[in-house]
């Protein structure tokens, strides 16, 4: 981890995985609603990344796809990328991708680069040439680090435009008189 | 991606862009007599009414505010070389060549020498399209990348700014995947064995 | 053509100008803004530069001494302000990698090394202070196996919660030279191979750091 405060490396650790236990483990309870205070081995359940993952290193658990990358997902993004809502199945879905693939099912590193190379040529297209207000839709599909790239790729061609339209310097540029909703 | 370095800090402002076009030369002729002037950034003049020099940018629109020189048209400024440039950027899938700096330098004159510009309009316009058609073409070139390391020829220097903290980070997304691959690959070769990468310290804590 | 023409002279001018510390110190300011890891502090340059701006400064006394032309004082005066820009801008992009990766900089000597003197008492006053601030705010509250600045527990063999410059950054650079696959890391061998003159390319910062470090290519 190169950063260790990064907010969205935390977030993302806290998506839920579903695991089957590979042992039997004493003194917890994964059921409300019993009261056994053991987990038997083959229980299921859905844990945290961040926990599955402690648990899959020390061979306790073992991690199985998760819904935002099962067949159906994986039958709409070959469908039409750039359409699927990716947020609400998963708003790291690249990050936790890239994490998960080698713990449950390694063809999720296909699927992430497919995904992602028509995915951001629809972001950059967006970015540059829709209003904000017109785009508010389409963002709503976008993950985090595809919203990040939507701001990185209008901000900066807004900063050229007022720059372009500038006239004396300290001047407002009328281009600042658009109202934009600050992002998020 | 998470974690991604943050990119303030290593960006360009358009303003800084400007600043660094303000150094390319330029030539003017001068209406007054004035002594060498020994800048920091260089020596330039001395300066006799009449007689044409080379100063950078900033120097030529400081002498042109106050009235004491005009501004020589660069020859790439000329309507009859950016309306070939225009026909050869709209026909080509490549960049033409132009000044590094050309946005800059002609929004500078632009602005602060529009009468010794001929056909101001024209150039004006000219240059506008050109930008447009480059700026399409280089929306186009992101759409095809894919590989980790992309190159432009011709490429100017706003263009490039434009563009860096977008194509940035979505290179380094297609770099953090395909690596995604290899080390799938090198996990596959190491058959099931569950192993903690070695590339980080354990982490037990994180992030509670 | 007359763009290629005017192009090349350019370039002709550009060699010309960059024999100039301005020009040095302008391409150290650009290296340092787009590098994600500090680079070696440019100690000799800087010297220069604070020199020629107390110059100038000194001169513009002398003008108004003088009664020199209000014309050519305000020119002396742009050219100042110019290089005083580029000087702060400089020493600010430092300041604030050097505050960004304050723990990390501190703990590799590599990149202490980098630093002048002046940035490393900066960088240790910096890590003073913001070690006692925590101590007193959180730390000193906490059980004694968390106390630490740099660690998660004293369990971690690591120092696991400083933040290192991201090396895999993608910046844009321009190759001085043709560039052959020597001039590169062997290690990245298999991504790099070639660079050609003044060709603009969007590259992985790792992949250039050498070539970087040896001058032969600059960060645009």
């Amino acid at each position: 981890m190169a950063n260790y405060y990064d907010i969205d490396g935390i977030l993302m650790e806290e998506e839920f995985v579903p695991v089957v236990f590979q042992k039997a483990i004493n003194g917890v309870n994964i059921d409300e609603s019993t009261e056994k205070g053991c987990v038997e081995q083959g229980s299921k359940t859905e844990l945290p990344f961040w926990l599955a993952h402690e648990l899959h290193m020390r061979q306790a658990v073992s991690i199985s796809v998760p819904t935002c990358f099962n067949q159906k997902t994986r039958l709409e993004i070959q469908a039409d990328a750039a359409c699927v809502d990716l947020r609400s199945r998963c708003p790291y879905f690249y990050e936790f991708g890239c994490k998960l693939a080698p713990l449950c099912d390694k063809s999720i590193g296909l699927l992430l680069s497919y995904a992602f190379q028509i995915r951001y040529k629809e972001v950059l297209h967006k970015a540059h040439t829709t209003a904000f207000a017109a785009a508010s839709k389409f963002l709503m599909l976008l993950t985090k680090e595809e919203t990040y790239l939507y701001e990185a790729a209008q901000s900066s061609m807004l900063a050229f435009k007022k720059w372009r339209m500038g006239g004396p310097r300290l001047q407002r540029a009328s281009i600042l008189g658009r109202k934009r909703k600050p992002a998020e | 991606m998470a974690g991604q370095s943050d990119s303030t800090m290593s960006l360009f402002s358009s303003e800084e862009i400007e600043f660094m076009a303000e150094d390319e030369m330029t030539e003017i002729v001068p209406n007054l007599r004035m002594d060498s002037l020994n800048f920091i950034c260089g020596d330039y003049g001395p300066f006799l009414p009449q007689l044409a020099a080379q100063v950078p940018l900033w120097l030529a629109l400081a002498l042109k505010k106050r009235g004491k020189c005009t501004i020589r048209l660069p020859q790439w400024m000329s309507v009859e070389n950016l309306t070939r440039v225009l026909e050869a950027e709209r026909d080509s899938h490549a960049f033409q060549p132009l000044p590094f700096h050309y946005i800059e330098i002609s929004r500078l004159l632009f602005d602060h020498a529009r009468e010794d510009i001929p056909d101001m309009y024209m150039v004006r316009s000219l240059v506008e399209d050109i930008r447009d058609v480059r700026f399409h073409k280089v929306e186009t070139n992101l759409e095809k990348f894919t590989a980790s390391t992309v190159t432009w020829k011709n490429m100017s220097a706003m263009e490039v700014n434009v563009i860096r903290a977008f194509a940035g980070r979505a290179l380094q997304a297609f770099y953090k995947h395909d690596n995604e691959q290899q080390t799938q690959d090198t996990d596959r070769a190491l058959d099931k064995q569950p192993q903690i990468p070695t590339d980080r310290p354990k982490r037990n804590l994180k992030p509670r | 053509m007359a763009t290629e023409e005017s192009a090349s002279v350019m370039d002709d001018y550009e060699m010309l100008i960059s024999t100039t510390d301005v020009a040095l110190l302008k391409r150290a300011w650009r290296n340092e803004k787009a590098a994600p890891e500090i680079l070696q502090f440019e100690s000799s340059l800087v010297q220069r530069i604070k020199e020629q701006i107390e110059l100038a400064e000194q001169n513009e006394e002398i003008f108004e001494a003088n009664n020199i032309e209000p014309l050519t004082v305000s020119l002396y005066q742009m050219d100042l302000d110019r290089t005083q820009f580029l000087l702060r801008s400089y020493l600010r992009v430092r300041l604030q990698k050097i505050e960004k990766y304050l723990f990390y900089v501190l703990k590799t000597d590599e990149y202490l090394n980098r630093l002048s003197k002046q940035e490393q008492m900066f960088a240790r006053r910096c890590t003073d202070d913001l070690g006692s601030h925590l101590d007193e705010t959180v730390l000193a509250k906490l059980p004694d196996n968390y106390r630490s600045i740099l660690k998660q527990s004293i369990t971690s063999e690591e120092d696991d919660m400083v933040p290192a410059p991201r090396l895999d950054t993608f910046v844009i650079c321009k190759a001085k030279q043709y560039l052959s696959g020597l001039d590169f890391e062997p290690e990245y061998s298999m991504e790099i191979t070639e660079m050609e003159r003044d060709l603009l390319t969007f590259v992985c910062y790792k992949f250039v750091k050498k070539p970087l470090e040896n001058g032969k290519i600059d960060l645009v």
